[in-house]
């Protein structure tokens, strides 16, 4: 297996530098630990799940081996390798030439590889990537500024060109899948009502816009943003700088961040969401103490809205390419451990990882 | 005037050169700068080609008719293409590339990857692009706003036009492919803001360090897009000037999309016009100083004959009668210098001629003198002798008594003979003052107290004496013997010239370098000729006297070092005027070396 991501830790204690390192994590831990709850809690030790560790190099290399007394049975695989840090060409190409059996791809490059033969399989849409106005930042302290941005952006083209359709437009904090009620929030562009609201706020303020210098999907997000915003009048630069710590933005007016679903319950995943906009956005994006019911899951999303402090923009699935002998493989669920310990290799087939 | 003349000249002829060395570099600057627009105009007509070239081989690229054949189906998705452009354009070394839908709409751009959906509509406009080649524009990238030489390529498919719009950045790499002549530079100024932005401005490194002096005139440019020449002074300093050419670079529309400016640096010439002036200031002054020098020795050839004249004269005037001068020059001067000669010669003739006269009537005189003394002993000589005689032959008896008187009387007269010749030989020689410091005021009362008696001596009228001595006369080095023995003379010679009495005056008053002493008589004068042979010896004009008394005192004062004149009037007085200095000037033979026997 080959992902992109570096994991430096597997301790659940440990942060993790990048939103790509905190996922690739998620998935690791998923398959040392019995169970995880609907919280993202784990249950169990590392070791009590269906795989143990048997080679780690932090960073590199991770070998796992198959726990035979794992609860729900032992796998049917006996180890898995994982290599970290593997470019997409990388991946991609490894893929093509049968040297890896599986490994994360990018969203944007699945309908190219596809058309290449690579055997894809995606999630549900369920990393949110939206644009983030920091709280505290003069330059995007007028709510109209902020919605005139949020209307300039046309969503559709992202996911058409940027994304080559492997995802969804969002107008709203969950997935249709997830919360029934996505169609409520408009992911409709309205170049004309941005321009509206750019006359009224007159000078001519720019908004320093920043994304994670190591994700090429937020690069070109960003970048579109820009052309959109432009054509409303509105100056937009971007910054490329890493996506750890808040001090390395702190020069930011507005960042995009990607958000993952830790879980397909609207109210569970909600709360995570508005969990990490929270220090981002300030108090518009505070989860509130009650969450239990579908109208307060609505309620909750629209109020984190409604001040366009957080900016939806596109649903993304996480993609994955398999090799012809990977078998009984099933798109991940979300919140839930890559089906590993389910799926089988086809022995007359070509070894590789 | 030569001066003047020589340095009108002179900044008429460094003027006109200077003038002339300025056209001369203008021309050649026109010269340069036409060549290097031509070469500019050259490259921007080799690159269109190249650009439509390129663009014609993205076009035919087997990619791009793929596309343009999938996106001439219906519900074509264009999303596929989105990343192509950035591809093929580096493939096909193109700074822009974009594929524009048949509605316009960018389907992939390679200047800005992230403008896909927006229209690009001018590319739709109704016309024959192969026969507009390439040409200027302004286009939109990620970056910003650049200067583009497009071209445009459509493939048709059906009813559906793909376009293929490409190109290169007009910029730095544009000017990095002039070749520029030695001190000529190239900008290019990039029509991109609003404003005249210094940034815009560039030469084939990049932006250029110094770009405010041109915002007046790009600004210019903008406003009224010409081509025009004018120069940068940059500073004070007139080698750091720069003479630029102005061509505007417009696009199809008209509107103004860049300026090059050809540069001429004014460096060269001024070192030309230095090198005149440095020239002309050195022939200015190479011929002042032969003007200099041909006045000084223009004048020297005039005045020398005229100093040598004037120092000829002034010899003359110190007694020099044998001096001459050089006879050259002028001719003017020639003949004047031989008329001094001539002169001389003359002067020297009349007082060898004077000197003889002079001394023959010396001779007489002292023939005279000497016979009239001579005459008178002799004569009692011979009467006494001839009485001697008669008495031998006639009274022998009184023979005794005749020869004892007769024997005094000779004894007598040839006394009186030896008193003559004493006095003769006194004349002749006269002892050399022995100096001492002498106070001429009482050597003046003594004198006149020995005289004292004389002036009122019983059977003579009265003379009477008056001294005007200065109480603050300085004492003089003198011999106080010789002094006095003249000053004697003086007075006897003033106690003769009054017979019948008078006033005897005695004057002593300091004059410069020594004293003036003044004896006057209120007696019968002299005639003008008396006065002339007065100090001549043997002269006299009195009955008995040998004529040596004043030429005695002329040779006392003379031999101090002094001077004597008379001043006289006939039947008011006479005056002698004698001056002394304070002490004598050394004698020739006072400095001669001592023949050593002491005599």
């Amino acid at each position: 297996m080959e992902i992109g991501a570096s994991v430096s830790s597997i301790d659940p204690a440990a942060a993790a530098a990048s939103e790509d390192e905190a996922a690739a994590k998620r998935e690791i831990e998923s398959l040392l630990y019995e169970k995880r709850n609907t919280d993202g809690s784990l249950v169990g030790v590392a070791g009590s799940g269906p795989f143990r560790i048997s080679e780690w190099e932090p960073g590199k290399h991770l070998a796992l081996a198959a726990n035979d007394d794992f609860s729900g049975g032992r796998p049917f695989v006996d180890a898995i390798e994982i290599d970290m840090g593997r470019s997409p060409r990388d991946r991609l190409v490894d893929l093509e030439l049968g040297r890896v059996d599986l490994a994360d791809v990018p969203a944007e490059d699945a309908r190219q590889a596809a058309s290449r033969g690579v055997r894809i399989s995606a999630s549900q849409p369920d990393q949110l990537i939206a644009l983030v106005f920091l709280a505290g930042h003069p330059a995007a302290g007028d709510a109209r500024l902020r919605e005139a941005v949020s209307k300039s952006i046309d969503r559709g083209a992202i996911v058409n060109f940027i994304l080559q359709k492997e995802g969804e437009p969002a107008g709203g904090l969950l997935p249709q899948w997830s919360s029934g009620t996505a169609f409520l929030f408009s992911t409709a562009a309205d170049p004309a009502r941005a321009k509206e609201l750019r006359t009224q706020i007159g000078g001519s303020p720019e908004i320093r816009l920043g994304y994670d210098s190591g994700d090429a999907l937020e690069e070109s997000i960003a970048d579109r943003i820009v052309v959109d915003a432009r054509e409303s009048g509105i100056v937009i630069a971007t910054d490329a700088s890493g996506s750890g710590a808040a001090s390395s933005f702190s020069k930011d007016d507005a960042r995009l961040v990607g958000l993952p679903m830790i879980s397909p319950h609207p109210a569970v995943a909600l709360a995570n969401i508005l969990g990490a906009l929270s220090p981002l956005a300030g108090g518009d994006a505070t989860a509130p103490p009650e969450l239990d019911l579908p109208g307060q899951v609505y309620a909750a999303e629209r109020a984190a809205l409604d001040g366009f402090r957080v900016a939806p923009l596109v649903w993304v699935p996480r993609v994955y390419g398999l090799s012809d002998r990977v078998k009984d493989w099933q798109p991940p669920a979300t919140g839930e451990a890559l089906p590993l310990a389910d799926v089988w290799l086809d022995a007359s087939g070509t070894s590789a990882k | 005037m030569f001066t003047l003349a020589l340095l009108v000249s002179v900044g008429v002829i460094v003027a006109g050169v200077t003038i002339n060395a300025r056209s001369a570099f203008d021309q050649l600057n026109g010269e340069h700068t036409d060549a290097l627009v031509a070469q500019f105009q050259d490259e921007m007509g080799r690159r269109k080609t190249e650009a439509v070239d390129r663009v014609r081989g993205v076009a035919d690229d087997q990619g791009t008719v793929s596309m343009a054949l999938s996106l001439a189906r219906p519900q074509a998705d264009v999303s596929a293409y989105v990343g192509d452009a950035a591809n093929v354009g580096k493939a096909h070394q193109l700074d822009f590339l974009d594929f524009i839908a048949d509605d316009g709409s960018i389907i992939s751009s390679q200047e800005w990857p992230a403008r896909f959906g927006y229209k690009m509509t001018w590319v739709t406009q109704p016309q024959y692009w192969p026969s507009v080649g390439a040409f200027l524009t302004k286009l939109d990238t990620q970056d910003g706003p650049a200067i583009a030489l497009l071209a445009v390529t459509p493939i048709r498919v059906g009813d559906k036009n793909l376009y293929v719009v490409g190109g290169e950045r007009l910029g730095k790499e544009f000017l990095a492919s002039l070749v520029l002549p030695e001190g000529m530079r190239a900008l290019l100024y990039l029509n991109l803001d609003d404003s005249f932005q210094a940034t815009d401005l560039m030469d084939n490194s990049g932006p250029v360090a110094q770009a405010d002096p041109f915002t007046s005139t790009v600004n210019d440019e903008r406003a009224q897009p010409s081509e025009r020449t004018f120069t940068i002074p940059y500073s004070v300093e007139a080698g750091a000037a720069e003479t630029f050419h102005a061509l505007p670079l417009k696009g199809q529309d008209g509107q103004l999309l860049a300026v090059l400016l050809v540069g001429n640096s004014r460096h060269d010439l001024v070192v030309v016009e230095r090198h005149i002036a440095v020239l002309g200031a050195a022939v200015a002054g190479g011929g002042l100083l032969l003007g200099l020098l041909l006045s000084w020795w223009a004048a020297a050839r005039v005045t020398r004959p005229v100093t040598q004249l004037a120092a000829g004269a002034q010899r003359v005037s110190e007694g020099d009668l044998g001096s001459r001068v050089e006879v050259r020059g002028p001719a003017e001067m020639a003949q004047l210098a031989r008329s001094f000669n001539r002169m001389t010669d003359q002067l020297n003739e009349q007082r060898e001629r004077l000197v003889q006269a002079e001394r023959v009537a010396a001779w007489r005189e002292l023939a005279r003198r000497l016979a009239h003394e001579l005459k008178n002993p002799l004569f009692p000589l011979q009467t006494t002798v001839e009485n001697l005689q008669r008495a031998k032959d006639h009274n022998p008896d009184q023979f005794e008594e005749v020869f004892r008187e007769s024997t005094g009387i000779l004894l007598s007269e040839i006394d009186n003979l030896k008193k003559i010749i004493s006095r003769f030989s006194d004349f002749a020689r006269m002892p050399q003052p022995e100096l001492s410091a002498v106070n001429v005021n009482e050597l003046a009362r003594g004198t006149a107290k020995l005289f004292e008696s004389q002036f009122s001596a019983v059977g003579r009228p009265p003379i009477t004496s008056e001294l005007h001595l200065d109480a603050d006369l300085p004492a003089i080095q003198a011999d106080s013997t010789l002094l006095r023995r003249a000053l004697e003379n003086l007075v006897l010679n003033a106690m003769d010239a009054m017979p019948g009495g008078g006033v005897l005056m005695l004057r002593s008053t300091p004059q410069d370098g020594g004293v003036h002493l003044e004896v006057s008589d209120t007696g019968t004068g002299l005639t003008p000729e008396e006065c002339d042979r007065l100090f001549t010896p043997y002269y006299t004009t009195k009955q008995h006297g040998t004529g040596l008394g004043l030429a005695i005192v002329q040779s006392v004062v003379s031999d101090h070092g002094g001077r004597i004149s008379v001043e006289s009037e006939a039947g008011v007085g006479t005056s002698f005027h004698i001056f002394l200095p304070y002490k004598p000037p050394p004698r020739p033979a006072d400095h001669a070396p001592s023949n050593g026997d002491g005599a």
